[in-house]
């Protein structure tokens, strides 16, 4: 039908026909698939919701005289430094340890939010400055033993996120049977089966709309946390083969992506520090995804329904790897605000903003539509047959 | 007329049963919204009462004769919209609903007269966009 290259040429052009996820799903009910696929030349979707699998590599530039950063504290929150010597890692969901050595200890109650990662990362990226302790390994080459500095986006080199594991296809909906209020990172669940809570949009989630990850792969541009990124592997805990229904969503959490992006471009809007209370710091991101419209059966594919998927309930009461679940609920019934369980009514709530993942789609729009945004043909496949291994020891040494 | 306040009970007017006075010798209902009282110490209570304007500022005066301190205003859940995703986690333990999610857009919707302000939503937001007046 058409080709990413010529699909590129329109966005050069300024001629492309772009449409959001949900107006192809509405267009295409009411003028049929074939017309559609005629009309249109690249679906938008975007998701905004917390992705703990996110961090920051960071290159700091050398210090006179130079210096091997063995441990690295950003804004007191610890930064992984086994790498080159002045690259460093920062996770999303890293909690702060208070600096002793000036003599200054900072309380942090349990329930209090915690600034972790995710929020050092949104200060990064709006431009603020941060404060940077590290200690190094004196070596010939490296003679310097300490730093106490203060950065920001525009005194190091390289900043930019590599996300591990971002954009979950299905997830889970979290509920608690048991007597106590259980502090989850799905927010607080309530006892008694009080709330449920589900953290996927639904049918307008990015790869449920490509459930066989036929149109993405490595190297395919996406927006990322605003600014331009590239999926760079299978995230981590990547499941295709997860049982899937006829229409080949799957019914519970399958497919996931790492993810790459220039976080200096990105805007602290869509890449936002948050916190769990109870349960620790997290980010929420917010992710676009551009399918090129090859054939008809990429129409077909981003017709599915939120009456057409499902997503398992899940007991957190039990806190085993694998817990007891109630059975299938439709992302219909989800976003109704209420399932039933057991004979009892429950309250749903979202944990994905819906609202930001739709403005994520439309600015995505605007940036094709403007031809400032192509895509591009991927370099390899996602694979589609990797097993979900479980962690099980045997035989330790001593343990008998 | 409705009016909603804050009563601050001294320790020796914790055994006195106000609304029960209030609604016989003023006619004047109070919905309780709020409350925390433990003997021998200092009580508050917030009530939203309902009836005529005048009796209620007679019930407000008689409360202040009788050492209860009278606050008009009262604590009240504020939501930054400048901070908030709409990511809707409050709502689900939210126990009046006033926090819902508008079913088309879903976005926040907050109905202030529904709130009792548990201030159970506080510490759920994620991002802390929730907070209470004073």
């Amino acid at each position: 039908m058409r080709t990413i290259a010529e699909i590129n040429d329109k966005i050069r052009q300024r001629r492309a026909v772009v449409w959001t996820v949900e107006e192809t799903k509405a267009q295409a009910a009411e003028i049929g698939v074939k017309a559609a696929a005629k009309q249109v030349d690249v679906i938008v979707t975007g998701t905004f919701e917390p992705m703990e699998s996110t961090g920051a590599m960071i290159n700091l530039g050398h210090t006179d005289p130079p210096m091997k950063i063995r441990s690295c504290w950003i804004d007191d929150v610890p930064a992984y430094a086994g790498l080159g010597a002045v690259d460093l890692y920062l996770g999303a969901t890293m909690t702060p340890e208070p600096s002793i050595e000036g003599g200054e200890v900072i309380e942090t109650r349990e329930s209090a939010p915690l600034r972790g990662g995710g929020h050092v990362i949104e200060d990064l990226i709006a431009g603020k400055a941060v404060h940077l302790r590290a200690r190094g390994q004196v070596t010939d080459c490296y003679p310097r033993a300490t730093l106490d500095t203060t950065i920001n986006q525009d005194t190091i080199n390289q900043f930019y996120l590599f996300n591990p594991r971002n954009l979950y296809q299905n997830f889970i909906v979290g509920v608690n049977g048991g007597d106590r209020v259980l502090y989850t990172y799905l927010g607080p669940l309530h006892p008694r089966l009080s709330n449920a809570v589900y953290s996927n949009t639904g049918a307008i989630s990015p790869l449920f709309n490509d459930p066989d990850l036929d149109l993405l792969g490595i190297g395919s541009r996406i927006f990322l946390g605003g600014g331009v990124g590239y999926i760079s592997w299978e995230g981590t805990q990547h499941f295709p083969l997860q049982k899937r229904l006829p229409n080949r969503t799957p019914i519970g959490p399958a497919a996931t992506l790492a993810l790459i992006g220039d976080a200096k471009q990105m805007q602290s809007r869509w890449v936002r520090g948050c916190y769990f209370k109870n349960y620790g710091p997290s980010i929420m991101l917010g992710v676009g995804i551009p399918f090129p419209v090859l054939h008809e059966e990429v129409i077909n594919r981003a017709l599915v329904k939120d009456e057409e998927i499902v997503a398992p309930v899940v007991d957190f009461s039990i806190p085993r790897r694998v817990r007891p679940t109630f059975g299938l609920v439709s992302y219909a019934q989800l976003k109704s605000g209420k399932i039933k369980l057991e004979g009892k009514t429950i309250r749903t709530a979202p944990l994905a903003s819906i609202p930001l993942s739709r403005q994520v789609a439309a600015e995505l729009k605007s940036w094709i539509l403007n031809g400032q945004f192509t895509l591009s043909e991927s370099v390899a496949p996602i694979p589609r047959d990797r097993a979900f291994l479980p962690q099980d020891s045997w035989g330790g040494a001593g343990l008998t | 007329m409705k009016k909603r306040v804050t009563l601050t009970f001294p320790q020796r007017t914790i055994q006195m049963p106000v609304t029960y006075r209030l609604a016989k010798d003023f006619n004047v209902a109070s919905n309780i919204i709020r409350a925390q009282v433990a003997p021998n110490q200092v009580g508050k209570l917030v009530v939203e009462l309902q009836g005529d304007i005048d009796e209620i500022d007679a019930a407000v005066e008689w409360m202040r004769s009788q050492h209860i301190q009278v606050s008009l205003a009262s604590r009240e859940i504020v939501i930054d919209e400048e901070t908030c995703v709409d990511c809707g986690l409050c709502t689900g333990v939210c126990p009046t609903t006033a926090l819902t999610l508008e079913p088309e857009t879903f976005k926040l919707q907050f109905e202030r007269s529904r709130c009792v302000v548990c201030e159970q939503c506080i510490s759920t937001c994620p991002v802390q966009a929730i907070a209470t007046t004073f």
